[in-house]
């Protein structure tokens, strides 16, 4: 009988909070979401201050890991809490097609100022991002560079860590097994290409340590929990920033990249705000500042170009794009659920 | 109704409404999303009319070719292509890829439309297809809780058990199962000696020693699940101790792998184990252990035929608590598992979150809800005196 009573009240404290919570979100401030970590503490400093000081709109952010569930909820529901997000291309494409995010509005923002696939119907251009393998070199010496290398048990013993996604898990597996970069889309394209992919990860699958969130490969390899990750760039970067040191060696050879993107989630009653807000932090000169403090690679053409960037940020992907693999979109919105599904089966067999 | 019926109807109606809005209504619209398929019906009103007026043999009429063309662009151009490409290609891979060509070829498209699809791609001219279209137009679908059982629908529309590369599922709640039974039995092995002990403990000490076991059960679940990593990892104390009294050489894998998941699971359930042990343990005469003694009866006698039997229903509610609390566990499993450990909630997560195919989500979490009612209602019908209802508090 206590305990009914101990739920009511607790229960009724909880539908109070809700209602109130509600009743602030009327007229609420605009809310920015994004993949947190480094990249988003600058990102609020030069970008979203930056934003607030410039027009008197006041900005908040927040963090998820890229689950779309919540979104789809909030847009289902009516009660759109977030306004702009940063978003991966394949679910930006995957969204735009179930009309949870809006389509930008080009004549607020400004097509021509990005990199060439840098834009798309519902997604404007943000930063690159890419994955590189790293190892501790203060543990392991002359490590693998390649990913054929980190498939020689014998050579570098220790765990690995991947993603826990088919994405980017299933192309190294090819580039191991010697498929060319160019010729990866096309190999895992055929079923026969997606059994080589497996049958490869098969040959290490005890020393598989799977990562979900993009600050655990450096927390493995920092702990010596794993030996090798294959992990965000930006992350290295500011590891290697924290220690005083490249303890952390990136290793360009095995990057594979894409583009994050600016999006803004339908039906958000801070939609023409958050246009405003995306053209203002996609232009050159807020995001020039951001990548002088920290290694980013704005998906703006003239930031990227900007020679002094280049030499100034170590860990920007732009010079290092043509030595890596480009994330196929188009490849993982058509298949990403099927090898999704083969992968999860692979992985708990 | 009389004024004391009323007065007693407005004072539990709140709660009822409670109830019913935060439970049974959350728990029917699981089990609808489960078996629902508003997919096609939704985006494609005009085609499920027309092939459900089809009678399935051969191909359907023009009028269903037309309908699709026409359906499929206006979905395209209103952003509402997704889930329909998604519950297609969910059952039959590749048709995602089909449904984005056809909804973006509508200006090269003219009638007779049934030449204009097969000539577009053949798989339009397949009655296979359309058979599964007409089969998705229905209200209803097992699909979802085939698949979470391995099998899956051939497109004749019969049941079949899935290809081997994508079968998970059924190995998977087996897993769950094992894990939780494996957790309830260490947790009431390991919670019996310790709540005998609270219970004979002068009253002083005994609020002391309870002190250490409600602090651990008041502190988060993840907090406690991240401290069994900090300790248990590669370079963590428990290795470091391990190899400084030189009973390992190297350090020892543990975390990651299914004894973490145990040690971890049963710290963090041993206290629903411990209190409503004790609270019975508590309420036990201990004239009755005396009245044994005086007729003759050895310690263990005593226990196994007095004390044991009169504690039984604390062990069953106990038992109950974990048991259903572990199969619905999450957090733990995640961090210190490895991906052969992970349970069924983990893939609930994965489908609601990642792949949004929120009808596995709902199917797997009924199927989930089906067997461990099942498995709760065995134990009390099989152990003897396993009765948690018989707990008085």
């Amino acid at each position: 009988m206590q305990q009914q009573r101990m739920k009511t009240v607790v229960m009724s404290a909880l539908v109070g909070a809700a209602l109130l919570g509600s009743g602030i979100a009327a007229a609420r401030d605009l809310m920015i979401v994004g993949f947190g970590g480094p990249f988003q503490d600058n990102a609020r400093k030069h970008l979203f201050k930056g934003f607030e000081a410039a027009t008197g709109k006041k900005v908040n952010d927040d963090v998820y890991n890229g689950e779309m569930a919540k979104i789809y909820a909030m847009v289902k529901a009516k009660d759109v809490t977030w306004d702009v997000i940063m978003v991966e291309a394949p679910e930006l494409a995957r969204g735009c097609e179930d009309g949870i995010f809006e389509k930008i509005d080009w004549s607020v923002v400004k097509k021509n100022k990005f990199i060439p696939n840098g834009t798309s119907t519902c997604g404007a251009g943000a930063v690159l991002w890419g994955v590189t393998l790293f190892y501790d070199s203060t543990k392991v010496k002359d490590g693998p560079d390649t990913y054929a290398k980190l498939w020689d048990l014998k050579a570098y013993p220790g765990k690995r860590s991947f993603r826990a996604t088919p994405k980017t898990t299933l192309e190294i597996a090819l580039l191991a097994d010697g498929v060319p970069a160019a010729d990866v889309y096309k190999v895992l394209g055929t079923p026969e290409g997606v059994k080589r992919a497996f049958a490869k990860l098969d040959q290490i699958k005890p020393q598989i340590v799977w990562w979900k969130s993009g600050t655990q490969p450096v927390q493995l390899v920092g702990s010596g929990e794993v030996a090798y990750a294959v992990g965000f760039t930006g992350r290295v970067v500011r590891a290697n920033q924290d220690a005083g040191s490249a303890k952390y060696p990136l290793l360009w050879k095995t990057l594979l990249w894409s583009v994050d993107s600016w999006a803004v989630v339908k039906g958000s009653p801070n939609a023409a705000e958050g246009m405003k807000m995306i053209e203002w932090i996609t232009d050159a000169k807020p995001l020039t500042a951001l990548a002088e403090d920290y290694a980013v690679s704005p998906a703006n053409a003239e930031a990227a170009a900007n020679p002094k960037l280049r030499e100034k940020n170590p860990g920007m992907l732009s010079p290092h794009a043509a030595e890596g693999l480009f994330i196929d979109t188009d490849f993982w919105v058509a298949n990403g659920a099927d090898l999704e599904t083969k992968f999860n089966a692979w992985v708990a067999q | 109704m009389s004024r004391v019926n009323l007065l007693a109807a407005a004072l539990i109606g709140p709660l009822l409404i409670l109830v019913v809005a935060s439970f049974v209504v959350p728990l029917l619209v699981t089990l609808y999303t489960a078996v629902g398929d508003p997919e096609i019906r939704e985006s494609l009103p005009r085609t499920a009319a027309a092939v459900d007026a089809w009678d399935g043999v051969g191909l359907p009429p023009e009028e269903a070719y037309a309908a699709v063309a026409a359906e499929l662009a206006a979905a395209q151009e209103a952003q509402a292509i997704g889930a329909l490409s998604r519950r297609l290609n969910f059952e039959q891979p590749g048709l995602r890829a089909l449904v984005l060509k056809t909804s973006r070829a509508k200006a090269s498209l003219a009638a007779p439309y049934k030449d204009a699809l097969i000539a577009l791609d053949p798989r339009w001219g397949d009655p296979e297809l359309w058979q599964l279209i007409r089969r998705g137009a229905g209200a209803l679908t097992p699909l979802y809780l085939l698949r979470s059982l391995d099998l899956t629908l051939t497109p004749a529309g019969d049941v079949a058990h899935a290809a081997k590369d994508d079968t998970i599922f059924v190995s998977l709640f087996q897993r769950t199962f094992e894990i939780s039974v494996w957790v309830t039995a260490l947790c009431v092995l390991l919670g019996y000696p310790v709540a005998w002990t609270l219970s004979t403990l002068p009253q002083r000490w005994a609020n002391l020693a309870m002190a250490l076991v409600l602090i651990p059960f008041w502190t988060s679940i993840l907090v406690r699940t991240t401290a069994w990593f900090i300790l248990l990892q590669r370079e963590g104390p428990v290795n470091a101790f391990l190899q400084a009294t030189r009973i390992v050489d190297a350090p020892v894998t543990m975390i990651f792998t299914r004894f973490a998941v145990y040690v971890a699971m049963v710290h963090v359930l041993l206290p629903f184990v411990i209190l409503p042990l004790y609270s019975v343990m508590k309420g036990i005469d201990p004239v009755y252990m005396r009245a044994a003694a005086s007729l003759g009866a050895p310690e263990w006698k005593r226990f196994l035929r007095v004390y044991l039997p009169l504690t039984m229903p604390g062990v069953a509610a106990g038992a109950v608590m974990v048991f259903m609390l572990s199969v619905g566990f999450y957090v733990t499993p995640a961090l210190v598992g490895g991906a052969n450990d992970q349970m069924v909630s983990y893939f609930i997560a994965f489908f609601t979150n990642d792949t949004i195919n929120w009808g596995m989500a709902a199917a797997l979490a009924t199927l989930l809800l089906a067997m461990t009612a099942i498995l709760v209602v065995a134990a009390r019908l099989l152990v003897p005196g396993f009765r948690p209802g018989a707990l008085k508090l």
